[in-house]
């Protein structure tokens, strides 16, 4: 009878030598890189931008510019914070351009969005609408701290900001969501 | 409730619709494909024409050049050829200017022979 542990167990690349294939022109090695960091920065677009379309399209052109510049990328580590980086900094220049033609992103709020993991479907898009309607820098700021769970020096240095303008704006977002939600009949501990 | 727990909730990472990294590939394919062709027709369409007009401004500058130079050796030959028939009309009025001028002393001299 053959035993089960007689094969050695398949190990999976590590992720600096995924980098390190994809570095060398493994498009394989790419596509897992791609697989793997996909829900961060599509999740960063959308949360920012509130459009699947402007989302979808944004996080595409980050993974073409990191195909274009994967031998700057040192480290597995550092790719994530180059992700992070290129996306936040994407994300405030798409708003910013759109503002100067005057189009405002496709409110696609109404369309299934990650409301089958929320305890309260209502609230999270409610919580979602109106994270999308702090200014670019504080927005950045607030999805980078939550979705990603960063702490302000991490946050400071992906988007170029003084710690204390972070804290400032992070400060402010969050009072200014309470009271919005408390308009709107949610009371909230601080 | 506790609103950063909620915040956590909803700005949880999201996947985007299937096919994505397929969809990354296939721009990845025609960014590297069009890349060099990009680069040599910017190279083509800087240059080439740049080129072409140097050229054919120089070949322009060097007929008019030659053109002229011709035109001015056929001018100086005609004058020239101007300048020998003039000589010669000179030198034969002169020639008979003074074959006159013989013909009148010869006639009036007397004949030493009688």
């Amino acid at each position: 009878m053959l035993r089960a542990t007689a094969l050695p167990p398949v190990t999976a690349p590590s992720h600096d030598e995924l980098l390190a294939d994809a570095r060398r022109g493994s498009e394989t090695a790419f596509a897992a890189l791609v697989r793997e960091h996909q829900a961060m920065v599509f999740g960063l677009a959308y949360h920012f931008l509130h459009s699947h379309a402007h989302a979808e399209e944004l996080a595409q052109d980050v993974f073409l510019a990191l195909h274009q510049n994967l031998a700057r990328v040192e480290s597995a580590r550092h790719l994530v914070f180059w992700l992070r980086r290129v996306t936040s900094n994407r994300c405030i220049d798409s708003i910013r351009s759109a503002q100067r033609r005057r189009e405002l992103p496709i409110d696609d709020a109404h369309e299934p969005s990650a409301a089958a993991n929320f305890p309260d479907p209502m609230l999270g898009d409610l919580l979602r609408n109106l994270v999308a309607e702090l200014a670019p820098d504080a927005r950045i700021v607030v999805t980078l701290r939550f979705q990603e769970d960063l702490d302000m020096s991490e946050i400071a240095a992906i988007t170029e900001m003084p710690v204390n303008t972070v804290k400032s704006h992070l400060r402010r977002s969050m009072d200014a969501l309470r009271r919005k939600l408390q308009d709107k009949g949610h009371t909230y501990e601080s | 409730m506790n609103l950063e727990r909620q915040l956590r909730r909803a700005l949880e990472r999201k996947d985007p619709a299937a096919g994505f990294d397929n969809r990354v590939m296939s721009r990845v394919a025609t960014a590297a494909g069009a890349q060099p062709v990009t680069r040599a027709r910017r190279n083509s369409v800087v240059f080439l024409p740049g080129a072409a007009s140097l050229i054919l401004a120089f070949g322009a500058a060097y007929y008019v050049q030659q053109q002229r130079s011709a035109d001015v050796a056929s001018a100086h030959t005609e004058q020239a050829a101007h300048d020998v028939v003039l000589a010669l009309q000179i030198a034969s009025e002169k020639i008979a200017a003074a074959q006159a001028k013989v013909e009148e002393i010869t006639r009036y001299e007397p004949a030493k022979n009688n």
